[in-house]
């Protein structure tokens, strides 16, 4: 076998992961091969510097809710999608029924009728670009994760 | 590692059964945040994170073979979220406008299984969770899943649909890395 397959089979060596035929192949190779001994040396004194140790997991508390926590996003996103059509539907109304009473009608004089058009058109613009900030704002924030 | 009936249970979730969904939530959470963890290196984000992904696969789980085993396929979700989610961190650090307040990594946090803790180990986990913290996510990854949480090699190739092969070369430039970040701190 070429030297560099025995590299990654020194891992399965070290944490006792070979078939009995690959750990004899392996001490045959280690036999014969100062490099990977002194890379097998220098993995086990990694593995007793890291013996026993383990990342922090969260507490028992944040594994009993993390199904509710999912369950929860699940129903909120739903909810979500439902208000937006809900919300489609309600300014499409909105729409209609302001170009269908106020602009098409005559009897209102074209100034109002055009004020009306301006004022609702401003109103949407402030509207989508504050709401446009506040994203933005909220994705770059760096303070986000410092609680108050 | 094994689910009873992985692809019966997945073919309930396609039909609606949140239930059934529970089940998978419940048996994959710990390997789904440990995965998380290996790539934004937060606890909390990974947590948030991982959760989001469960959200995305249950949208998701009609386009999902169930002859297939499920945490491959979840995997690629968690993954695409956990690499925006760095984008976006990047791109937020880019934007921020006081530099030198800017926080630097914050080590993952250590600990070791013994009751008996001195200041010796306590710095020494310390130092360890740096060097976790320095290492690609890609190592990073792998490292964590079996040298701080003990997953045998069968077990992190079932999870990342990887052969075993892939999973020793990988543990072993994860390794090489881990070992040369603490020799950075001065640990040998």
């Amino acid at each position: 076998m070429p030297e560099d397959t025995y590299k990654p089979l020194l891992m399965g060596y070290l944490d006792a992961e070979l078939t009995e035929i690959e750990v004899l192949r392996m001490e045959q190779h280690l036999e014969q091969c100062p490099e990977c001994r002194r890379e097998l040396g220098e993995f086990r004194k990694l593995k007793e510097v890291t013996q026993n140790m383990r990342v922090v997991t969260p507490d028992a508390r944040s594994w009993e809710e993390y199904w509710s926590h999912v369950y929860n996003r699940l129903e909120r996103r739903i909810g979500w999608i439902l208000m937006s059509l809900g919300a489609i539907l309600v300014a499409s109304y909105g729409v209609y029924s302001l170009v269908a009473r106020f602009l098409l009608r005559s009897d209102i004089p074209l100034v109002v009728r055009l004020g009306i058009v301006a004022l609702v058109a401003g109103f949407c613009t402030l509207l989508i670009s504050v709401l446009r900030e506040r994203i933005f704002m909220a994705r770059m924030d760096k303070y986000e994760r410092i609680k108050r | 590692m094994n689910l009873t009936d992985e692809g019966s249970i997945i073919e309930r979730c396609k039909k609606g059964d949140r239930e059934a969904f529970a089940s998978i939530v419940q048996h994959y959470m710990k390997p789904a945040y440990y995965v998380a963890l290996g790539y934004v290196g937060r606890p909390e984000d990974a947590l948030d994170l991982s959760q989001d992904a469960f959200v995305n696969a249950f949208r998701h789980i009609k386009r999902f073979d169930s002859s297939r085993k499920f945490f491959p396929w979840f995997y690629s979700i968690l993954k695409n979220l956990c690499m925006n989610h760095i984008a976006r961190t990047r791109r937020r650090q880019e934007y921020s406008i006081d530099e030198m307040a800017e926080e630097g990594p914050v080590p993952i946090p250590v600990e070791t299984v013994d009751p008996e803790q001195n200041a010796l180990r306590r710095d020494l986990e310390a130092r360890v969770g740096q060097a976790l913290q320095r290492l690609r996510p890609k190592d990073r990854e792998i490292i964590i899943l079996q040298h701080f949480q003990d997953y045998s090699y069968q077990e992190i190739a079932d999870l990342l649909g990887i052969p075993i092969g892939t999973v020793m070369s990988r543990l072993y430039g994860a390794r090489q890395a881990m070992r040369r970040e603490l020799e950075r701190l001065g640990v040998r």
